[in-house]
């Protein structure tokens, strides 16, 4: 039985405010004018509609500014524990003598909070690859600093499917604890130490009569209701779709499917799960220069290039292939979970119109036809070509 | 008044089955109708071309496509290319600059009274000031002259939306030095270096950007504002006098950045400087790749 606490509204503004007064960085849903500046221009020279406002994830000055209308964030919170850049070490040159200085690894406590638990569950599927080879000290200095509390999503349109990979709108996968609007407030629902703690050491904002045929059966239902509007967006098979890519690699549906990609790469940035970054050198005047590493993304042709001028990707459809193989059959395969938690951001921000949803769906109903040359045996993954 | 369905439709149709039919292309691009809104679609069965659609959710600009880089395109084989007046003029910036020739494709052209903004809706609508791509406002090339075929009636102007860019770049151009800076470097503050707008560019056709160019690094791929500076600025001053005003670089950048005012400011200067303005002539060459003993020179020094 997990413990439960009521937070009313005013109590979580609180929490919010208590947290920052404390100097603690509270990272949070905030609404932004869709130019995002504070000069008087911006207004008038970039935002048409003025009604218009972004999402996003930003830490928050003041707790007023915490926005739980329960939008999708522009970019998810990938930023917050891999950086679109962050420096690596840096370096001074004398002679021959080069002296490099490192990066602090380690970061004072933080709190997300309202958090999507698309985002969060993406940190947790990343946590994977950041520790299997080598423990990436930056990102998990990140995440051991960070407490997050999920809000239940309400689903945010049609392109939503975190149901379908394995997550919910109301999952703590990722998380510490999970908020739930009911009448005057939010159950919240503690998941890990860090997120006990957060209730513990914030008593005063949180109050434990939440009794389970009235609160918390009305958060059990929001939470129900949450999850069936979502699998009605989307219901795939994620292991024979894992299957099916893994064993029909050449198959042209998978070209059929990327025509239209621009290659632009906008959808692995915007995305939870896409972690890829490249590492630079820059030179910050004479022997000095910081190494850095940036987002990088499959969809350029730079991303595969070798020295010798040799592309094994060189053409759109082969890297748009690649990247729904890495996140539906190299990364399950590998690490057991799919590199994706259904958020739609991709096919959201997709201005050509290439749709998640619909190639899923399509793989999807390829992955149960029965073979296509007549042979049974060709549907089994071991026989077929790759 | 726009109807949300432009006419012609039907011959565009026809024209795509017929042009498939007779072997004369390979693949038509063009529009069609989604889960999510209008997009683009390839379609190189005959017995399909009753997908295509024309309305007012057609932003896309499909020259794209076109680009000599995308090898994946270029395997189907001659293209046929459904086209609006503004996306002509980046065909002609192909043709200008040598990365196609006018035989390698046929040319649908649909007579046009603007798009919306927003392409993702499940109907179109007719166009208001409200809606209305600004870019529309002004639109010289409603009677494309580049094209093979040209369907639909003649269209009326489109409608002058709320605030056009001229209107939107004037008021940044009234403001002092420091305000604009502040503006640029807020909106620069948000690029995640995706280069989005330079992969749905028709004319970033280089075959290896600068920013991709690392002995030496002329431009930092770090998203900081000196890196996202000197990326946003280059790409804008590449593209002066070349760039069409498709506004496909401002509808695919994921984080907003009003790209749209930069290049139409650069437009004016190009116009201002060597009286130029960006046309469906191929012939017309562009400054940046033209050389005249008169051109202005006073600020080399």
């Amino acid at each position: 039985m997990s413990d439960r606490y009521f937070i009313s509204d005013a109590d979580l503004r609180g929490l919010a405010a208590d947290l920052l007064g404390a100097g603690t960085e509270v990272i949070a849903p905030v609404a932004t004018d869709i130019c995002q500046s504070p000069s008087a221009i911006a207004a008038s020279a970039c935002s048409l509609d003025h009604s218009l406002v972004d999402i996003d994830y930003r830490a928050l000055g003041t707790a007023d500014q915490l926005d739980l209308s329960r939008g999708l964030p522009q970019l998810s919170l990938k930023g917050y524990f891999l950086p679109e850049h962050e420096a690596l070490c840096r370096w001074k040159q004398k002679g021959t003598t080069t002296e490099v200085i490192e990066v602090p690894t380690e970061f004072a406590p933080r709190v997300v909070l309202a958090a999507k638990a698309c985002d969060a569950a993406a940190l947790e599927v990343v946590d994977k690859v950041m520790n299997w080879d080598y423990e990436d000290e930056l990102w998990n200095g990140r995440r051991a600093a960070t407490t997050i509390v999920n809000l239940t999503c309400p689903m945010i349109d049609d392109s939503c499917f975190c149901t379908a990979v394995g997550a919910a709108p109301d999952d703590v996968k990722g998380a510490d604890g999970l908020l739930t609007p009911v009448a005057g407030g939010y159950v919240y629902e503690p998941a890990t130490d860090k997120g006990r703690a957060l209730a513990e050491a914030n008593k005063a904002r949180f109050s434990g009569d939440v009794e389970a045929d009235t609160l918390g059966r009305e958060a059990d239902d929001e939470r129900a209701a949450a999850r069936e509007r979502v699998a009605a967006n989307l219901e795939i098979d994620a292991a024979s779709v894992r299957d099916w890519i893994d064993t029909h690699f050449e198959d042209p549906l998978l070209s059929q499917l990327a025509i239209r990609c621009n290659g632009c790469g906008a959808c692995t940035s915007v995305c939870p799960t896409c972690h890829c970054f490249d590492i630079v050198d820059e030179q910050e005047g004479v022997g000095r220069g910081t190494r850095r590493r940036c987002w990088d993304t499959c969809q350029a042709p730079t991303f595969t290039l070798h020295a010798s001028g040799h592309n094994p990707r060189d053409d759109q459809h082969v890297r748009y292939r690649q990247r729904i193989n890495h996140k539906f059959a190299i990364y399950p395969l590998k690490f057991g979970e799919v590199l994706c938690t259904g958020c739609g951001r991709c096919t959201r921000v997709c201005h050509a119109g290439q749709d998640l949803v619909e190639i899923l769906e399509a793989i999807d109903i390829a992955a149960r036809r029965p073979g296509d040359d007549a042979d049974p045996a060709a549907d089994e993954p071991a026989e077929a070509a790759s | 008044m726009t109807e949300p369905i432009y006419t012609g439709v039907d011959d565009l149709r026809r024209i795509a089955r017929e042009l498939l039919e007779a072997g004369d292309v390979r693949v038509i691009i063009g529009w069609e109708h989604a889960r999510r809104g209008a997009r683009p679609v390839f379609v190189s069965d005959p017995a399909e071309t009753d997908k295509l659609i024309f309305d007012t959710r057609c932003v896309h600009n499909l020259v794209t496509y076109l680009n000599p880089r995308r090898d994946a395109v270029a395997e189907f084989g001659k293209i046929g290319l459904v086209v609006k007046g503004c996306d002509v003029k980046a065909v002609a910036g192909l043709l200008r600059e040598a990365q196609l020739t006018r035989d390698d494709v046929v040319l649908i052209g649909v007579r046009c009274g603007g798009v919306l903004e927003e392409n993702e809706l499940p109907a179109a609508l007719a166009l208001t000031p409200e809606n209305v791509a600004p870019r529309c406002y002004g639109c010289d090339n409603r009677e494309p002259t580049l094209t093979d075929h040209l369907v639909g009636e003649p269209q009326p102007e489109p409608p002058r939306p709320v605030m056009t860019i001229d209107e939107r770049v004037a008021v940044l151009d009234g403001q002092p030095l420091e305000e604009r800076w502040a503006f640029w470097t807020d909106q620069f503050s948000k690029c995640v270096r995706c280069y989005a707008c330079r992969q749905v560019c028709p004319l970033c056709i280089c075959e290896r950007c600068i920013v991709e160019k690392t002995q030496p690094q002329w431009i930092e791929s770090s998203s900081h504002p000196r890196g996202n500076f000197s990326w946003n600025i280059t790409r804008a001053v590449h593209l002066a006098g070349r760039c069409v005003d498709c506004g496909e670089c401002e509808r695919f950048c994921p984080v907003g950045i009003p790209l749209s005012l930069l290049n139409r400011k650069l437009q004016h200067i190009v116009r201002d400087r060597y009286e130029y303005t960006v046309s469906d002539d191929p012939e017309n060459a562009a400054p940046i790749g033209d050389y005249r003993l008169d051109d202005q020179q006073e600020f080399i020094k």
